[in-house]
């Protein structure tokens, strides 16, 4: 009976607790599922958001702008990154941060700033987001106000430009200003080109802090791009140590170097006194930062006389071997005088020349229409842009008018009434160098040179540059630009300053020229404005800084002096001419 | 009764074998999915390494600006020429006194 009830008990179903056990079971499973697909199904966007909350990052990298280099690679222009220092006046009111007034002290000292300025700049605007507190600190400064960990006190990163050739190339590299935007010189003209932008993309991070996905780019940047000059920095930095001490000898307002490659028009150095220090820019002058070389014009003076003689040349009026008459030293053209120093008699157009006779060049320019003169010193460049294209370049101005008197006529022969920068002075005298040929200036180094423009005829450059050698031998007007191993076609010039109403005391001291005339490579012009003292003669005072800058940049460039022989036959072939011309 | 008993494992065998391919494909799943996890955590390190590579080619950057600056600066022409002349004695010399040597 017992075994029976048992088995009975064995076997005893209760089927309503097995429902009720499934039932809880499947119910906790159902609920589970049901849990899970409202979470993954019908609304995973709020977990989504929690999740991107904590782990979407959005990281930015900076772009420095561009490098700005000389054509052999030396740095002219460097962009680091720096810090700049600033406060959330609100976030350091809520974390309380003028507790621990031993981190103010600290933050000041590096900061170089008076505490209480500093303290009252985010205390006393509670409601301010933003302050800048200092810009630009280095990276070791800002590692250490970072260590400072002052609530509210937060760390951005921008760039500081620094000039390595300082003095030397302020003018023509120009600057930026702090929030690194170009407003001067080739930092103004190619500020587009210089500066990126940065680009900026969503990252996943881990909990440490390390990027674990990139997700997609917000903002595509623009990498920015290097510059590369055609000034070659060693002429650059001989010519404006020469230029200064120039400048400084005579006690010149102003001066202005350029050196232009023959060959290709690419401006080698350009160089202005009186300059500044780019890398400290507390006290900048406007003055000083003028690129004078192609924004001040003045009249040329007698740098001008080698292209009317080339203007007589090409329009055939005048032989190579012609001898014009000077006598009696001065002649009367409309009631005005035209005067020499000396009676000079009669010259020989190279004579003309190295006497720099105002008489004999006067008497070729009345000898032709005006409108050659005039189209010569046009298709040479003056009057019209170089092609440099640098802010702030000044055209120079030739008056295009009908009815010149004669007066007037005699005067553009000796460059008056028309006026240049010192870059077009260098550059006609690059276009004698050339044989004739007309270059686009270029500030960028070139791959090739450039189609140039025949503007007058080979021949005729030859000719004139040959006439030139003499203006710095003895018995020129340019002697102390004479040098040594390589001859130079050059010309010196004086101008009168003009002021309202007519002409004034001070001057304008001029050289200009070419080296070495069997195979010209460099053209060069010195400018010197208004030089105190005795001496204001452009031989004199800008001569010798011609030959200095001539001279080093030829041996600089690997230019091949002429031997003894050479300069010998060189000297035996005018001598020649001068005899056939006597 | 103790011949069906003495069959089960047999059957169960004889049942793996007869969905063989479904079994297969399962097993596969699950190394497949084994193995996407170990590739994004690969994915992820390599990325986190890219990462650091970007940081540390920042820093050299910096480092290299910074370098560059000092170059400049130690090699500037003027200051080059000064020490050649004052300290060494050095003098250019001038273009009558240079020796020309061909190399053919």
């Amino acid at each position: 009976m017992a075994r029976q009830a048992k088995r009975k008990l064995n076997h005893q179903l209760i089927p309503w607790r097995l429902y009720v056990v499934v039932g809880f079971v499947l119910l906790l499973f159902c609920s589970l599922i049901a849990r899970a697909a409202y979470i993954q199904i019908i609304e995973p966007d709020k977990l989504r958001h929690e999740s991107d909350m904590r782990t979407l990052r959005t990281t930015s990298n900076q772009v420095q702008r561009g490098l700005i280099t000389d054509r052999n690679g030396d740095m002219l222009a460097v962009s680091v990154p720096v810090r700049a220092v600033w406060a959330d006046p609100k976030h350091a009111h809520d974390q309380d941060a003028f507790k621990d007034m031993r981190r103010w002290q600290a933050l000041a000292d590096v900061l170089q700033e008076p505490v209480d300025e500093l303290v009252n700049k985010v205390k006393n605007n509670p409601d301010k987001r933003f302050v800048y507190l200092k810009r630009q600190v280095t990276s070791a400064v800002s590692d250490y106000i970072e260590e400072l960990k002052i609530g509210g006190i937060y760390l951005k990163s921008e760039s500081r430009r620094y000039y390595p050739a300082g003095e030397i190339s302020a003018q023509l590299i120009g600057i930026t200003n702090i929030d690194d935007v170009g407003i001067e010189g080739i930092e103004n003209t190619y500020n587009t080109w210089l500066t990126g932008t940065p680009s900026k993309q969503k990252v996943r991070k881990s909990r440490d802090g390390s990027v674990v996905e990139r997700l997609d780019i917000v903002q595509e940047g623009e990498s920015s791009n290097d510059l590369t000059l055609s000034i070659d920095q060693r002429i650059q930095q001989l010519a404006y140590r020469e230029l200064k001490r120039t400048t400084e000898m005579y006690q010149a307002t102003s001066g202005s170097v350029v050196v232009i490659d023959v060959n290709t028009g690419e401006v080698l150095a350009m160089v202005n006194t009186p300059s500044y220090n780019p890398n400290a820019r507390d006290n900048l002058q406007p003055h000083r930062m003028r690129n004078r070389a192609l924004t001040d014009t003045f009249e040329p003076g007698s740098t001008i006389k080698p292209f009317v003689v080339a203007a007589a040349l090409d329009a055939g009026v005048v032989k190579v071997n012609e001898l014009i008459s000077t006598s009696p030293g001065w002649m009367r053209i409309g009631g005005r005088q035209v005067r020499d120093s000396h009676n000079y008699g009669d010259l020989s157009l190279a004579r003309i020349l190295v006497k720099s006779s105002n008489v004999g060049i006067s008497k070729l320019s009345l000898s032709m229409p005006v409108e050659q003169l005039l189209s010569t010193y046009q298709a040479m460049g003056l009057g019209h842009y170089s092609g440099i294209n640098l802010t702030g370049e000044n055209a120079g101005l030739i008056h295009n008018r009908h009815r010149w008197s004669d007066f007037e006529r005699a005067t553009l022969s000796f460059g008056y009434g028309f006026t240049a920068t010192p870059l077009q002075i260098a550059r006609i005298y690059a276009t004698l160098g050339s044989g004739g040929v007309l270059y686009p200036v270029s500030i960028l180094k070139l791959r090739q040179a450039p189609k140039g423009e025949q503007v007058i005829s080979n021949k005729v450059a030859h000719d004139v540059m040959k006439m030139l050698v003499g203006v710095t031998e003895a018995g020129g007007t340019g002697t102390k630009a004479h040098i040594d191993g390589y001859p130079v076609a050059g010309k010196s010039g004086t101008s009168r300053k003009a002021v309202a109403g007519g002409y004034g005391d001070d001057y304008v001291a001029l050289f200009a020229g070419v080296a070495p005339v069997h195979k010209p490579r460099l053209a060069i012009s010195v400018v010197i404005n208004e030089p105190k003292g005795d001496k204001y003669y452009g031989g004199d005072v800008a001569g010798p800084a011609f030959a200095k800058i001539m001279s080093g940049a030829l041996q600089m460039l690997n230019v091949e002096p002429i031997s003894e022989q050479e300069a010998v036959h060189l000297a035996a072939a005018r001598g020649a001419q001068n005899n056939v011309i006597k | 009764m103790s011949q069906s008993s003495l069959n089960l494992p047999r059957i169960v065998l004889h049942d793996i074998w007869h969905h063989k391919w479904i079994l297969l494909l399962s097993v596969l799943v699950v190394l497949n999915a084994v193995a996407v996890v170990y590739t994004s955590h690969v994915t992820r390190k390599l990325i986190t390494q890219w990462d650091q590579l970007l940081q540390e080619q920042d820093r050299l950057d910096i480092e290299w600006r910074n370098l560059l600056l000092e170059e400049q600066s130690q090699s500037e022409y003027s200051r080059v020429t000064r020490m050649a002349t004052k300290e060494l004695n050095m003098a250019r010399p001038l273009p009558k006194e240079e020796v020309i040597i061909r190399a053919q």
